[in-house]
């Protein structure tokens, strides 16, 4: 599978592990990058690959949270209203470029990532099952965006970067044309169930006490340094050992062990890290990279 | 309200835990008080309720005062004798009680506190049962709770975990409390405490049988026996405590001193085993007649409240061994009893010699013949002529005791609890010729009637008989209600022979004790527990004699733990005792058992026990630290080994299994991985192996 998207995504190899990884891990995926590195054309192949129904939400200044959630329509024949399910309401959701829209509609997108429910004019409906967000921003400091506040921030298990290809998958690139017409022919190779599966399976891998101490003495590091604006939350810390157990099942093992923590660490963590010293809300990586080198996986 | 008054407050979840603490400590007296002080305690109680609910206000200032007084007074008339511990502690608890409407602030309620653990203190004084123990270290725990609650904060309202962490104080005092159980001076006390007054239960000086129409049976405990020799047959097990002499209008009391020559003395302690050995008294061991084996045993008596003490005849040598006691405290008295010369208000052990077959007075004094002998005049006089008569027909003293025995066993008499009440006058004709029912003391007091109306001396014995055997523990257990009286009479030659008339009427209730011999209307009196205990439900009666055996061990070894004791396991512990050297060893105790806390909460602190499979790889990163590889503390243990031994493959697994894999790991597998590492060591520290990665 990973094979499969690597050929529409040219030489990102760990980055389609990390993000097959987020969704082993029942978990939603936030994608930064500059425009034009591949952000949507990977959402678009892992929809395809997994078989899951997907919808596509370009996120705008002027959107509203019923562009999202849906609207309730009167309808003149029956004389009643009817709902009319908004893109939420599908198994892959593309929040595309979601940090252009206002505050307002980023926040309609809460309660659907964490209570896999939506509630409109006062009726909560469910949504389908899996659900996923994968959302894809662009860098805060570009003009025309709304940084994502820290609760939303946190609701995301993990976010990746893609990067510059490197030379040669940029030249293969550059030779074989744009990918997206292959993106059309690619079949999904597994359905829904077979995901769940996959959860369980992620569930049944193996922590032992010695990792789930290195993985507190990650989350207490982050607590108490000063440099810390904020330590990482209870549920940063539970996103992390599940991300480090579909690691380790990707990799084909029935147990965790620190290099999968370390593996996973940054994408889950940098996202909910600042620096007391960066308001911007950048600085996440190096205080990532720090926790990596200070903290001692055997105590 | 100002406020400093705010904050000087009770609590109002410490208030409703003092309250209920005040209750668990006021509880067990209400065995000793008056109903009365009950009732005003429970109005405190209620009232102080209804303040703290807001319906009702505290009592105004005269209200109080008059309260006061009133209750001083109420005591004083109560009929308690002055002075007295029922007194002292009826007025301990009303003000306890009286304390409660008045109590405001936050010192008013320490004050409380203070008193409850005091209170707490007072309780043993009138029972130290091994129950009661339990039950008032629970009452201090909820004290404790209590001045714990005082302490929280009044936003944290947390009751129950007052009572945890009130529970932890005082379990972590029981080190140091056992140090000062074993250890600190049992000082006598600058005054003597006037202890509960008057027999409550069980044997009384004066007897009189008319009176009675339903002996309640108590199975209370009278007291515990150890036998160190060979244990007699339970029919010979007559503990005798007291001698009734003197008849008057249906009533036995003990003998009066008939005039200033008669010879009465009580002879204590160690003189008597004097007299024993060296036969000088003529009166009481003349040499000739062989002394035959001593039934020795231990008694723990059970407090009483009384000076006589109770023992098998003839009771020689009777102290406790281990602690001296009753060297100058235990006497023998002129009619053959043992005697306390303080009355029995805690538990009393003492050792018995007794010599069952010496004989009692070989020659009897003339006084003591008359005292013996003598009879109110114009009393039973049927009884008095049949008496005559009998004796005329039978040949000899004892002939004529077999023969009213036999009277007794062929007559239509009948032995039962509940006989019908008798006249004080003519009592004995009465029940002889007319009612023909009645326990022990009916039949023991118209034989004895009857020998003196024919001029033999005899008298009436109180005491116990038999007793249960308690299997678990080895001991007898004798019960109030094995209560017991018989006769003896003087037999020129033989001195002082037991007659017992019950055992003619009911052998059974010499030979199996009490309950075989009582009909099913005599069994319907008795408790449940009784007669649980007395069905033949194997496994109930078990479980009591182990209860039992329990209790009989508290009073063994913590009830029966005295200055005494006390004294001689110290000298063995320091030699001479001496205050400085006493000093020292509560010192030390104290210092151990107070470290011994520290130590088990700093344990309990410590971080978690590493695992022995981390121990074993950090002693391996320490081994090669030395020669240049040092872990990188992201590396992780199997990336360590194989940077610094890429070939290393079924160390890297290993090591991978025991820390990521397995929750537990064997002894075998970490012996294996220890060789692995030591080798993989050895070939670092001889430069086999070297650093050619720098991290």
């Amino acid at each position: 599978m990973i094979t499969t998207l690597n050929g529409i995504l040219l030489g990102k190899e760990a980055q389609i592990k990390l993000a097959l990884c987020c969704l082993f891990a029942n978990g939603h995926l936030l994608i930064e990058d500059q425009p034009g590195m591949g952000k949507t054309l990977v959402s678009h192949a892992l929809a395809r690959v997994l078989g899951l129904s997907f919808n596509r939400i370009q996120f705008t200044s002027d959107m509203l949270p019923s562009d999202v959630l849906g609207i309730s329509i009167f309808n003149k024949d029956e004389n009643n209203f009817h709902f009319v399910e908004g893109p939420v309401f599908s198994q892959l959701v593309l929040a595309d470029e979601i940090n252009r829209a206002t505050p307002k509609s980023q926040s309609a997108l809460l309660e659907a990532m964490e209570e896999h429910q939506v509630t409109i004019d006062g009726e909560t409906r469910a949504l389908p099952s899996p659900f996923f967000v994968i959302a894809t921003q662009n860098p805060e400091s570009q003009t025309g965006t709304f940084p994502l506040p820290e609760s939303q921030l946190d609701r995301f298990l993990m976010r990746i970067h893609l990067g510059y290809p490197d030379p040669d998958a940029e030249r293969e690139l550059l030779m074989g044309g744009d990918r997206r017409p292959q993106l059309n022919s690619l079949g999904s190779m597994v359905d829904a169930s077979w995901l769940e599966s996959i959860w369980h399976a992620v569930e049944k891998v193996k922590v032992t006490e010695p990792l789930v101490d290195y993985v507190q003495r990650l989350v207490q590091y982050t607590r108490r340094e000063s440099d810390f604006a904020t330590g990482i939350s209870p549920r940063g810390a539970l996103g992390l050992l599940k991300a480090a157990r579909a690691w380790a099942l990707i990799h084909e093992r029935s147990h965790v062990v620190p290099e999968d923590v370390q593996a996973v660490l940054p994408s889950v963590v940098e996202h909910r890290l600042r620096s007391t010293a960066d308001h911007s809300g950048h600085g996440g990586g190096a205080l990532t990279q720090r926790m990596l080198a200070r903290v001692d996986v055997i105590g | 309200m100002s406020v400093s008054g705010i904050e000087i407050q009770i609590p109002r979840n410490a208030l409703a835990l003092l309250m209920v603490a005040q209750a668990m400590v006021v509880g067990p007296h209400s065995q000793q008080l008056s109903p009365w002080i009950m009732g005003v305690c429970l109005i405190c109680g209620l009232w102080r309720w209804m303040v703290y609910q807001g319906r009702w206000d505290f009592p105004r200032r005269w209200l109080k005062g008059s309260l006061v007084v009133a209750s001083v007074i109420a005591v004083a008339l109560s009929g308690t004798n002055t002075f007295s511990l029922e007194m002292a502690t009826s007025l301990l608890i009303l003000a306890f009680a009286l304390k409660l409407v008045e109590m405001k602030s936050v010192r008013d309620a320490y004050l409380v506190i203070y008193l409850s653990y005091f209170i707490i203190a007072t309780e043993f004084l009138f029972s130290q049962s091994i129950g009661m123990a339990a039950y008032e270290l629970l009452a201090a725990v909820t004290v404790t709770a209590a001045m714990v609650g005082m302490n929280q904060m009044h936003t944290k309202v947390r009751p129950m975990a007052s009572f945890k962490l009130a529970s932890a104080l005082i379990f972590q005092t029981l080190p140091l409390v056992l140090v000062l159980f074993l250890f600190f001076p049992r000082i006598a006390p600058l005054w003597s405490i006037p202890l509960p007054g008057g027999a409550k239960t069980g044997i009384s000086d004066t007897v009189t049988p008319g009176d009675i129409a339903k002996l309640s049976r108590s199975e209370e405990i009278a007291f515990r026996v150890e036998f160190k020799s060979k244990i007699p047959p339970t029919s010979q097990l007559y503990w005798r405590g007291l001698v009734y002499s003197h008849f008057n209008e249906g009533a036995w009391t003990q003998a009066r001193r008939l005039h200033k020559g008669a010879e009465e003395g009580v002879i204590w302690g160690g003189e008597v085993a004097k007299i024993m050995s060296q036969g000088s008294s003529q009166r009481r061991q003349p040499q000739r007649y062989s002394r035959g084996a001593p039934v020795s045993y231990e008694v723990l008596l059970e407090p009483t409240q009384s000076k006589w003490l109770f023992g098998l005849a003839l009771p020689v040598a009777a102290h406790n061994q281990e602690t001296q006691f009753g060297q100058n405290d235990i006497g023998l008295t002129r009619d053959f009893r043992l005697l306390s010369r303080k009355p029995v208000g805690a538990l009393l052990r003492y050792q018995v010699d007794s010599y069952p077959e010496v004989p009692m007075d070989l020659t009897l004094p003339r006084w003591l013949k008359e005292r013996e002998t003598r009879l109110p005049v114009n009393d039973n006089p049927r009884m008095r002529a049949y008496a005559r008569q009998q004796f005329a027909k039978s040949n000899g003293i004892e002939s004529f005791a077999q023969n009213i025995l036999l009277d007794i066993r062929k007559g239509q008499y009948r032995y039962t609890l509940s006989p019908p009440t008798l006249p004080r006058k003519n009592s004995i004709d009465n029940f002889w010729f007319d009612t023909q029912a009645g326990f022990c003391s009916h039949y023991a007091g118209a034989f004895v009637y009857m020998m003196r109306a024919a001029g033999i001396p005899a008298r009436m014995v109180g005491g116990y008989q038999g007793g249960e055997f308690n299997p678990r523990g080895k001991y007898f257990v004798v019960r109030q209600m094995d209560a017991h009286a018989w006769a003896e009479i003087w037999v020129s030659g033989r001195g002082w022979v037991r007659y017992d008339p019950t055992s003619a009427v009911a052998p059974e209730r010499i030979e199996h004790g009490l309950d075989a011999a009582l009909s099913s209307e005599d069994l319907s009196i008795l408790s449940a527990f009784t007669k649980a205990r007395i069905s033949n439900f194997a496994g109930l009666a078990d479980v009591i004699y182990v209860i039992d055996s329990i209790g009989h061990n508290w009073n063994l070894w913590v009830v029966g733990y005295d200055p005494d004791v006390q004294a001689k396991y110290l000298s063995q512990l320091i030699g001479d005792i001496s205050p400085g050297k006493v000093a020292i060893v509560l010192l030390v105790g104290a210092s151990l058992s107070m470290g011994l806390v520290v130590i088990a909460l700093f344990w309990r602190r410590r971080k978690n026990r590493m695992l022995p499979v981390l121990k074993i790889f950090i002693r391996f990163s320490k081994g090669v630290k030395r020669f240049g590889f040092v872990r990188e503390s992201s590396e992780s243990p199997a990336q360590f080994i194989a940077r610094i031994d890429p070939s290393q493959h079924a160390l890297v697994a290993q090591l991978d299994h025991l820390l990521y894999n397995s929750s537990k790991s064997s002894s075998i597998e970490l012996n294996l991985l220890r060789k692995r590492l030591r080798k993989l060591q050895v070939a670092v520290a001889l430069g086999l192996i070297k650093e050619y990665e720098t991290a």
